[in-house]
């Protein structure tokens, strides 16, 4: 029996659409929580080829939700898009897997062989997906937006012609104005939820499909689920779209760099606004340890990780020597 | 920006080096020895008393000074003609990575022998008691300003015939070489005050280098075989001339200003700071402490790690450096092994205003 014969069989898939699903190779950049649900219902779709990007390790508080883990990943400190590939190998052999332990980054986008016909946004911080928003425009490859943060979750599929990331909000909102994980938790349903909506519709647009218009956004804590209506052309006022720029394209990239001789990083930020240590630190108490805010830094502890802010962005991370690692924390924690 | 970081390069040059360097790019244009013509020997001549200045210094006659790439290639050179199978290398706890990493790389490659020693007076009983067959030591550690006594151990050496490689690299400008080293290496950028991108070799006549570059000397140019006189013998490829007119302002500069009153001039600002750390509770200092000492010291801090210091002060322009510093091995002397220090070092231009700024920061932390 044909395993895709129920797949086949949804109005609006037939054997062509599964055709398209086989011929079709889709990124995913970020292997937590969104990026192992989508990832896990793409492979048994059997798109016909996966690349999952993701520089980060696997950590037991990983395992409440990011569902292609188990307790051993976790233990070894396995690398989350080669651990990713090796269960989803076990999955389905028929899909062409690649795992990129990388940050991804402008250079790893453009270094890429194939483009990929999709692109899914599985990250936890928007400098990448304003990146991956003005480098799936210049390409004009469609891409899913999906975030999720306590019991809320949101998603929005961006075409090529149709509004972007940008024509919502012009510019990366700071990571402490809309909250994350590691300050306001998220529930496990959450990202099921999310990912609902974008994988059903990423395998809509790999057959073909225009996708669903509008903004999903979901709070499973009050049991809401709705999509936002939006315009279906640009926004007037977008760079992107109306002046054809694409500010992430151009911006120098965040560096991060081992110390000489030390278990320690540093981190050069990029060219967006830095972070103001005060609001952070506000957002950051409570939830880290030791934090602690003088006239020139800001200085916290994370589990085996401290971490030290300075005001223009800059920053170290002791206690550690893995730049990819490195610019995850920096990412999750500082921006 | 407040430049406080001497001891990697001197900032800024002098005005007569910048104008030496770019009289020789608008006016002159050529290298010594190649061509004939009034321009290429007024080249030779300035090329000429840049060596005479440094054979003034190290006590080695003028055509037995080599110009190299730095004191890096200085080092490499002379450690690779020196450093015969199986020697026991006598060394010091001070030196910098052109030192350190040749001598490791030849470690097991030439089956040598490294003994460290904390103090010279140790290095002078290993030689008195026929222990060493090559010294190679810096004058002054570029991490704490601590002036070596290369007197004393080049005259132990001396006593028993071996020959012993000086890296002056920190000193050169500040302190008088003629130490009786057999081999003197330096920098042209640190307190020569020249242009990066140039040092020298300069060897007594009782020691011989191997070349270990070949290629066109200007000289003996119809010749397949390589020169063995001096100095062409050393100095293969084209030569950084424009940089070397640099050196040459730079020496008549250093011989205006004295020598001594330079090194005081970069020692009064470091004095200073020297008072308002001690009064800090928090900060450990690592500093020679003696007078002739270099403007070079390290401290750590209680509460911040090197890298956080130096981060601080890039943030208020304040040019410094934390880690390292290029020398391995003094860190297990200073107890600083988990992150180093945070290194300050002054020159002549350096003001008690910079030094008040800095400890501004400092007290601020």
């Amino acid at each position: 029996m044909d395993r895709y014969s129920r797949q086949a069989r949804v109005a609006g898939i037939g054997e062509e659409g599964m055709r398209r699903i086989r011929g079709s190779r889709v990124l995913i950049v970020g292997c937590g929580a969104l990026g192992t649900h989508a990832a896990d219902t793409l492979t048994r779709a059997g798109v016909g080829a996966l690349d999952l990007v993701d520089r980060d390790i696997i950590e037991w508080s990983n395992l409440q939700r990011q569902v292609l883990f188990d307790e051993r990943d976790a233990e070894g400190g396995a690398p989350k898009a080669v651990a990713a590939v090796e269960r989803l190998r076990k999955v389905n052999r028929d899909v062409e897997l690649t795992a990129h332990v990388a940050d991804c980054s402008r250079a790893f986008l453009d270094d890429q062989a194939e483009l990929p016909d999709l692109v899914l946004d599985g990250t936890d911080n928007f400098p990448t997906r304003y990146l991956l928003n003005d480098w799936c425009r210049q390409r004009r490859i469609p891409w899913i937006y999906a975030g999720a943060v306590g019991t809320e979750g949101a998603s929005m599929v961006v075409r090529p012609d149709g509004a972007c990331l940008r024509c919502l909000w012009p510019e990366a909102p700071a990571q402490a104005e809309v909250g994350s994980c590691e300050t306001h938790g998220v529930l496990g349903p959450t990202i099921a939820a999310v990912t609902a909506f974008q994988a059903a519709e990423a395998i809509k647009l790999l057959v073909g499909e225009t996708g669903t218009t509008g903004v999903f956004t979901c709070d499973v804590w009050r049991g809401r689920y709705q999509v936002l209506p939006l315009a279906d052309q640009p926004s007037p006022d977008c760079v992107g779209c109306v002046e054809g720029l694409h500010p992430a394209l151009a911006q120098r990239p965040v560096e991060a760099v081992t110390l000489c001789g030390r278990d320690a990083v540093q981190i050069q930020p990029d060219d967006s606004a830095p972070p103001d240590l005060a609001e952070l630190a506000a957002h950051l108490h409570g939830t880290v340890e030791d934090l602690e805010q003088t006239p020139h830094v800001l200085r916290f502890r994370v589990e085996e990780v401290r971490f030290t802010l300075f005001p223009g962005g800059r920053a170290l991370l002791f206690g550690l020597s893995d730049p990819l690692r490195a610019r995850a924390l920096y990412d999750r924690w500082l921006r | 920006m407040i430049y406080l970081d001497h001891a990697a390069t001197s900032y800024p040059k002098p005005d007569v080096v910048l104008d030496a360097v770019t009289k020789w790019f608008r006016y002159v244009g050529v290298s010594p020895d190649r061509g004939d013509g009034p321009r290429t020997r007024s080249c030779a001549e300035t090329v000429q008393r840049a060596r005479r200045a440094i054979a003034d210094r190290t006590g080695h006659r003028a055509d037995r000074v080599a110009f190299c790439s730095g004191a890096t290639e200085g080092l490499n050179l002379a450690l690779r003609a020196l450093a015969t199978p199986g020697s026991h290398v006598l060394t010091t706890y001070y030196e910098h990575s052109s030192v350190v990493r040749p001598l490791t790389a030849m470690t097991v490659a030439r089956d040598l022998r490294v003994t460290r020693s904390r103090s010279t007076e140790d290095m002078c009983r290993r030689l008195a008691e026929g222990e060493g067959d090559l010294v190679v030591m810096t004058h002054a550690s570029n991490v704490t300003g601590a002036l070596l006594d290369a007197d004393s151990v080049a005259a132990a050496a001396r006593a028993r015939g071996v020959p012993m490689i000086l890296d002056a690299s920190q000193t050169a400008g500040y302190v008088p070489l003629k130490c009786g080293a057999a081999v003197v290496v330096a920098s042209a950028h640190k307190a020569l005050h020249a242009p990066p991108g140039l040092g020298f070799v300069s060897v007594s006549e009782d020691v011989e280098l191997a070349p270990q570059k070949f290629g066109g000397t200007g000289s003996s140019a119809a010749l397949e075989r390589h020169p063995s006189t001096w100095p062409q013998a050393f100095e293969a490829g084209t030569p950084n001339t424009p940089a070397v007119y640099g050196l040459a302002a730079a020496f008549e500069w250093i011989e205006a200003q004295g020598e001594r009153a330079l090194l005081n001039a970069a020692r009064a600002p470091m004095q200073h700071l020297i008072q308002e750390l001690q009064g800090m509770p928090d900060v450990r200092l690592f500093h020679g402490g003696e007078s002739h000492d270099l403007p070079v010291l390290s401290f750590t801090h209680q509460r911040f790690d090197p890298a956080e210091i130096g981060a601080i002060l890039a943030g208020e322009e304040i040019h410094c450096r934390g880690g390292f510093h290029c020398a391995p091995w003094v860190h297990d002397l200073l107890g600083t092994t988990a992150g180093g220090t945070l290194r300050v070092s002054t020159g002549p231009a350096t003001t008690t205003s910079d030094i008040d700024q800095l400890v501004a920061v400092l007290r601020a932390l």
